[in-house]
């Protein structure tokens, strides 16, 4: 018999998983190797009993009652679905207060910042308004609209 | 879960059901369960082989397909659309019960070349039985497979699943589903030939 790798491409063969160059190749060893062509009637035996030959089992249990626990679950999982859906409201309800939050804590950080040689300094009127730098947080839920300029 | 619209469910393709299904018709969706439940049940103990874990996860297979039913667009039939949800539950059933203990001693079998010496059947070992006797024979070997070996044979066999589809659900490479393919038609094949000598003697 040959090598591990030709026996599974005799089965990829069976299988009809080849490539046209492989399987040309394996059609010129099964013309001269029997044992090859004993393989692969056997695979193709095997194969063939199984795919018609499908165990055929039924649900041990009535029609009515394998649907009434179907429904009980769906029926669970839409209520567990629902549960859900509030949970998620509360933690927007979360973000609605910590939203103006981080607004606030970001523009406290922007003041906090260096600014270089702008350090200290504030919009006077020989500085251009191209130079002054300007930021807006709006909260909706707060009602609340704060402008930086810089 | 709404109420039921229609009733001449029996006599309405499997389509027709699926679009009434889509539109909340519960009983439609009950019809469709009737004609594919004993499939689906059998796919389901054919890959665990125990009754507890196959209803469990039929029915869990029938409750995904009825919140999934929107992505049902008709592109295989609704039967093989069922059974790959009913598969790939039980792919992940068998991936938390970390059967480990059994896929260490396959792996040792395959390493150690057993499947390459094993006979294959030199005659037909199912030759002039019942085909119901040669089904029956059939699930109890597969029942002696391991379920890394079993898994692969229920996808080749009965899905008609390609090596690479195969590989790529159940998370193997192309090479390991060809031993694994290959080493299962053995052993059935050794199986099925031992089940026809004891029953012969």
């Amino acid at each position: 018999m040959k090598t591990t790798e030709f026996t599974l491409d005799l089965q990829a063969y069976v299988d009809g998983e080849l490539d046209t160059s492989r399987r040309a190749e394996v059609e010129r060893v099964l013309a001269s190797d029997a044992e090859a062509r004993a393989l692969v009637a056997g695979l193709r035996q095997i194969a063939e009993l199984v795919r018609t030959h499908e165990p055929v089992i039924q649900v041990p249990e009535t029609r009515e009652f394998y649907w009434s626990q179907i429904q009980r679950r769906i029926a669970q999982a839409e209520a567990a679905e629902a549960k859900e859906a509030p949970q998620a409201s509360g933690a927007m309800q979360w973000l609605r207060w910590l939203a103006p939050a981080l607004g606030v804590a970001a523009v406290a950080v922007m003041v906090a910042l260096p600014r270089g040689e702008k350090e200290g300094a504030t919009l006077a009127s020989n500085d251009t308004i191209e130079d002054a730098v300007s930021m807006t947080f709006r909260s909706d839920a707060d009602g609340v609209t704060i402008h930086w300029i810089n | 879960m709404p109420m039921s619209l229609k009733s001449d469910y029996p006599s309405a393709a499997d389509e027709q059901l699926v679009a009434w299904a889509k539109d909340g018709d519960t009983a439609a969706f009950e019809e469709l369960i009737h004609r594919h439940r004993d499939k689906i049940y059998a796919r389901a103990m054919i890959m665990m082989r125990n009754e507890g874990d196959a209803i469990d996860l039929s029915q869990e297979a029938w409750v995904k397909s009825w919140q999934r039913l929107h992505q049902f667009q008709g592109e295989s039939s609704f039967a093989t659309w069922m059974t790959r949800i009913v598969i790939n539950l039980c792919l992940d059933q068998i991936r938390r019960q970390k059967r480990t203990r059994a896929e260490s001693i396959e792996e040792l079998e395959e390493a150690g070349g057993v499947e390459r010496h094993m006979p294959i059947a030199e005659s037909n070992p199912t030759e002039g039985l019942e085909s119901e006797e040669v089904r029956r024979r059939i699930d109890e070997a597969m029942g002696k497979l391991t379920d890394a070996h079993r898994t692969v044979l229920v996808m080749h066999e009965f899905e008609g699943l390609e090596y690479k589809e195969i590989a790529k659900r159940v998370g193997i490479s192309i090479g390991t589903v060809m031993s694994r393919l290959f080493y299962a038609r053995r052993r059935l094949a050794s199986l099925l030939q031992s089940l026809k000598r004891e029953r012969s003697e």
